[in-house]
C-alpha cells in the first residue's frame, strides 16, 4: 500500500466518521442555539435512535435491499426519534423552562442516563448485529478501498445539512427559529409561538440524531446501548469547535474531528486519540472562545 | 415483588437442602462412623450460573463415585455447597465469597474444598482459608495473580500455598499462542492490540514478550478505547503495514467492533486472541463470515471431544442431563486430587486433618480425565495445558452454538 493509497483511505475513512459526527453535532448546535441550553439527553437519542432503525430494518425484512435504498426506514427512523426528541421537551424541559441556572443541562444528563438504562434492561448489555442489506458495491481506487456504504453516509449527510441548513435560512419557520436564537421575548412580541419553534428544533435535532443512529448502524453493522457516549461526546466537540449555535460551525467541526480521529490513529497511535482532540478543542477555545466559525452572540436586550 | 418471590424460593432451595445434608449425614453416621467435609463455593445465582451448576456437577459426580465404593479408607465424603452470587449483583459477589471461605473455614469438619469459579471471589476468599490453612482447588479462576508469589502476602498471608488450580492460569495463554502463532502457523510479523483492560494488557504483554523470544517480529502495538465505535483508522495501518496475524488481547465489548471491521479491511489476515474471545457475542453479535478464522484459547485442556472420554460425557450426561463443559472436566479434577489426598492421608492411619490434607494436596502426583496433575510450591498446575480453538461455521449446528469453536490442538509450550 503505497503511503498517498494509505492517506486516501484515512481520509475516506475520516470523512465517514466526520459526516457522522456532524449530524450529531447538529442536534447540539441547534437546540443550543435557541435555548442555550446543551442538551446532553442528545447523546442516547443517537444511540435510541440506532436501536429504532435496527428494528425498522428487522420489520421490514432485513433483505429488503430494495426498501433500504428507498430511504424508507432512514425516514421512519427519523420520524420516531423526532418524537422521541419532542416527548424529552415536553416531559422533562418545558416545565422547567423558566428556571434559572444549570437544572435544565441536568436535567437532560438524567433523562440521557434514563435513557441509556432503558435500553440496557430491555435489550441487554450485549452488541447486537445490525442487519447489513446495502448491496456489498466497492471502487478500488490504488490499494484504496472505497465502498458504497461511505458514499451513502457521504450523500445522506450531506443532503440533511443542506436541508437543514435552507430549512434554517429560508423557511418562515427557520426565521421565527432564528428571531427566537436572538431574543426570545421579542419574537414572541411579535408574535412567534416560541413553545412550538423549540419544539421543532427538538424535532429536528432528534431526528438528525436518529439519522446518525440508522448510519452509524449501516455502517459498523452493530449497536449496543453504550454508543452514545463516546460518539456524542465527540460530537458535541465538534459542535463547540465549528462554534456552537452555528449550523455550517458544526459540519466543519464534525469533519475536522473525524480527519484528526483517522490521521491520529494512522501516525500516533488509535490510544492518544481522545488526548488529541480535547488539546485541539483546548487550543481553538483559547485562541478563538467562539469556535471556528462563531461569533460572539449579540448581546440580548 | 419479584424479589421477594426470589428470595423465597431461594429460601426454600436452602431449607431442602439443608433437609438433605442432615439425610445424608445421618445415613452415612449409621453405614460408617467416619466423615470427612469438602465445601464447594461456586456463583450458584446470576450470570454464571449454568457453567456453576457444571462444575458442580463434575465435582460431586466424583465424590458421588468414592463414596458409591464405600468411600475413602472408611471415610465418607459429604459435600457442602455455597453460593457466592447475588441477586443484586447478578453474578459473584466477593463480600458472598468471603463470608462462604468464613464459614467454610468455622466447620471444623471440613478438609478441603472446591473453587471458587471466578477469579474476583477467589481474591476475597484466599486470605481467610488461608488463616484457615484450609486448601481449595479452583477448576476455572485463572487470574495469575492469586498464586503469583509476588501478591503472596496478600492472597497467602500465612506462607503456605493453599490456592491450587485445575487449570492453567492467564500467564500461560499468551505466551502459548505466541508459540503456536509461530511453530504452528509459521507468522514472521504481527501486530499487536489490546483493549485497554487489565486482563487484556496483560495477556497482550505475555504475548508480545514470547513473540519477541520465538524471533516473531512485531510490527507495532496500539490500544484500542472499547467504548469507541471506529477501528478502521488502526486497522487500516494494520493493511498498509501487511503484517502476518493480528494478535488481540481482551474481551468482547472491543472485541466486537474489531472482529467485524477488521474483516472488512484485512479479510485474509491470521487474528487471535485469548479466552476473551470465546464467547457466544462472538457467534451472535460479529456473525458470520466475519468471525470466521478467528482463533481462541482455553486456559484447560480440551477433552470433552476425546474418544477416550467418551463413557465419561455418557455417564456425565446421564446422571445430570446436561453437556459437561471442559469446565466439568477440571471440576471432577479437582474431586479426583482430593480423593488422591484422602488416601494419601488415611492410608498411614492418620486423621484426615487439613493440614494434612493440605500437605497431600501439595505433594500430590495423580492421574486424572486432563492428564497427569501435580502442583509447584504456588499451587499452580506443574504441566499447564492452553488449547486453541478457531470458528468456523457448521451450519448443521446453532449458530449461536459454542461448538462453532472448533478444537485444533494445543499450544506448544515452548
Amino acid at each position: 500500500m503505497s503511503f498517498s493509497d494509505l492517506l486516501l483511505q484515512q481520509t475516506i475513512n475520516g470523512l465517514s466518521l466526520g459526516a457522522m459526527y456532524a449530524l450529531l453535532a447538529l442536534g447540539f448546535t441547534l437546540v443550543y442555539g435557541i435555548l442555550e441550553l446543551i442538551n446532553f439527553a442528545h447523546f442516547n437519542v443517537f444511540m435510541v435512535g440506532s436501536f429504532i432503525g435496527m428494528w425498522t430494518l428487522q420489520l421490514m425484512g432485513i433483505n429488503g435491499q430494495s426498501i433500504v435504498m428507498t430511504g424508507l426506514p432512514l425516514i421512519v427512523t427519523m420520524v420516531l426519534s423526532g418524537a422521541l426528541g419532542v416527548l424529552i421537551e415536553r416531559v422533562s424541559l418545558r416545565p422547567l423552562r423558566d428556571v434559572k441556572g444549570p437544572a435544565a443541562m441536568i436535567t437532560t444528563i438524567g433523562v440521557s442516563y434514563v435513557l441509556f438504562n432503558i435500553i440496557l434492561l430491555t435489550v441487554g448489555a450485549d452488541s447486537k448485529n445490525y442487519p447489513n442489506p446495502l448491496p456489498p458495491v466497492q471502487w478500488d481506487i490504488g490499494d484504496a478501498v472505497l465502498r458504497l456504504r461511505e458514499v451513502l453516509i457521504w450523500v445522506i449527510a450531506v443532503l440533511l445539512m443542506l436541508g437543514l441548513h435552507f430549512f434554517v435560512q429560508r423557511s418562515k419557520m427557520g426565521k421565527a427559529m432564528r428571531a427566537t436564537a436572538q431574543d426570545p421575548e421579542a419574537a414572541r412580541m411579535m408574535g412567534v409561538e416560541v413553545d412550538r419553534v423549540i419544539v421543532i428544533a427538538f424535532f429536528l435535532g432528534s431526528a438528525l440524531a436518529g439519522a446518525g443512529g440508522l448510519i452509524f448502524g449501516l455502517y459498523y453493522n452493530f449497536t449496543s446501548f453504550i454508543i452514545g457516549f463516546t460518539a456524542g461526546l465527540r460530537a458535541f466537540t465538534a459542535a463547540v469547535l465549528g462554534g456552537i449555535g452555528n449550523v455550517p460551525g458544526a459540519m466543519l467541526g464534525g469533519v475536522i474531528i473525524g480527519l484528526i480521529e483517522a490521521m491520529g490513529g494512522q501516525f500516533i497511535a488509535t490510544a492518544w486519540t481522545d488526548v488529541i482532540i480535547f488539546s485541539i478543542l483546548v487550543l481553538v477555545l483559547v485562541f478563538r472562545p467562539a469556535g471556528l466559525l462563531g461569533r460572539v452572540a449579540p448581546n440580548k436586550s | 415483588m419479584k424479589s421477594r418471590l426470589i428470595t423465597r424460593r431461594h429460601t426454600i432451595s436452602l431449607a431442602s437442602g439443608v433437609a438433605a445434608t442432615a439425610l445424608f449425614g445421618a445415613h452415612t453416621a449409621r453405614s460408617a462412623d467416619k466423615s470427612v467435609t469438602v465445601g464447594i463455593n461456586l456463583s450458584l445465582t446470576g450470570a454464571d450460573a449454568e457453567s456453576a451448576k457444571r462444575i458442580e456437577d463434575g465435582a460431586i459426580m466424583a465424590f458421588d463415585e468414592a463414596n458409591a465404593t464405600g468411600g475413602i479408607n472408611g471415610y465418607k465424603i459429604v459435600v457442602t455447597p455455597y453460593d457466592d452470587g447475588s441477586a443484586t449483583a447478578g453474578q459473584y459477589d466477593p463480600a458472598q465469597a468471603a463470608t462462604n471461605a468464613r464459614k467454610m473455614v468455622s466447620n471444623k469438619a471440613t478438609v478441603a474444598a472446591i473453587g471458587p469459579q471466578m477469579s474476583g471471589a477467589g481474591k476475597a476468599m484466599a486470605p481467610i482459608l488461608s488463616e484457615g490453612n484450609l486448601a481449595i482447588i479452583t477448576p476455572s479462576s485463572t487470574n495469575p495473580d492469586i498464586t503469583d508469589p509476588k501478591f503472596a502476602a496478600q492472597y497467602r498471608p500465612e506462607g503456605k500455598a493453599i490456592y491450587f488450580r485445575t487449570v492453567a492460569t492467564d500467564a500461560f495463554q499468551g505466551p502459548y499462542m505466541a508459540n503456536y502463532y509461530a511453530d504452528v502457523l509459521h507468522v514472521k510479523t504481527v501486530y499487536i492490540l489490546d483493549d485497554s483492560g487489565a486482563y487484556g494488557v496483560g495477556l497482550a504483554d505475555a504475548f508480545q514478550g514470547q513473540a519477541e523470544k520465538k524471533g516473531i517480529k512485531i510490527l507495532g502495538r496500539d490500544r484500542l478505547d472499547p467504548k469507541a465505535a471506529d477501528y478502521t483508522a488502526v486497522l487500516t495501518k494494520i493493511k498498509s503495514l501487511n503484517p502476518d496475524a493480528i494478535y488481540y488481547g481482551g474481551v468482547l465489548q472491543a472485541g466486537v467492533k474489531l472482529a467485524k471491521q477488521a474483516y472488512d479491511i484485512v479479510p485474509k489476515m491470521i487474528k487471535g486472541g485469548g479466552d476473551g474471545v470465546q464467547g457466544p457475542e462472538m457467534l451472535t453479535a460479529v456473525g458470520y463470515p466475519a468471525n470466521e478464522g478467528w482463533y481462541a484459547t482455553v486456559a484447560s485442556p480440551h477433552v470433552t471431544e476425546d474418544a477416550k472420554m467418551a463413557d465419561w460425557v455418557k455417564t456425565y450426561k446421564a446422571k445430570f442431563n446436561v453437556d459437561p463443559d471442559d469446565y466439568a472436566v477440571t471440576a471432577y479434577d479437582a474431586a479426583t486430587v482430593i480423593l488422591a489426598a484422602l488416601k494419601q492421608v488415611t492410608s498411614n492411619g492418620k486423621e484426615p486433618t487439613r493440614d494434612a490434607v493440605r500437605d497431600a494436596i501439595q505433594a500430590v502426583k495423580v492421574n486424572t480425565l486432563q492428564g497427569p496433575v501435580s502442583f509447584d510450591a504456588n499451587g499452580d498446575l506443574q504441566d499447564k495445558t492452553i488449547s486453541v480453538f478457531q470458528i468456523k461455521q457448521d451450519k448443521s449446528i446453532p449458530a449461536d452454538d459454542m461448538r462453532q469453536y472448533h478444537y485444533i490442538g494445543i499450544a506448544p509450550s515452548a
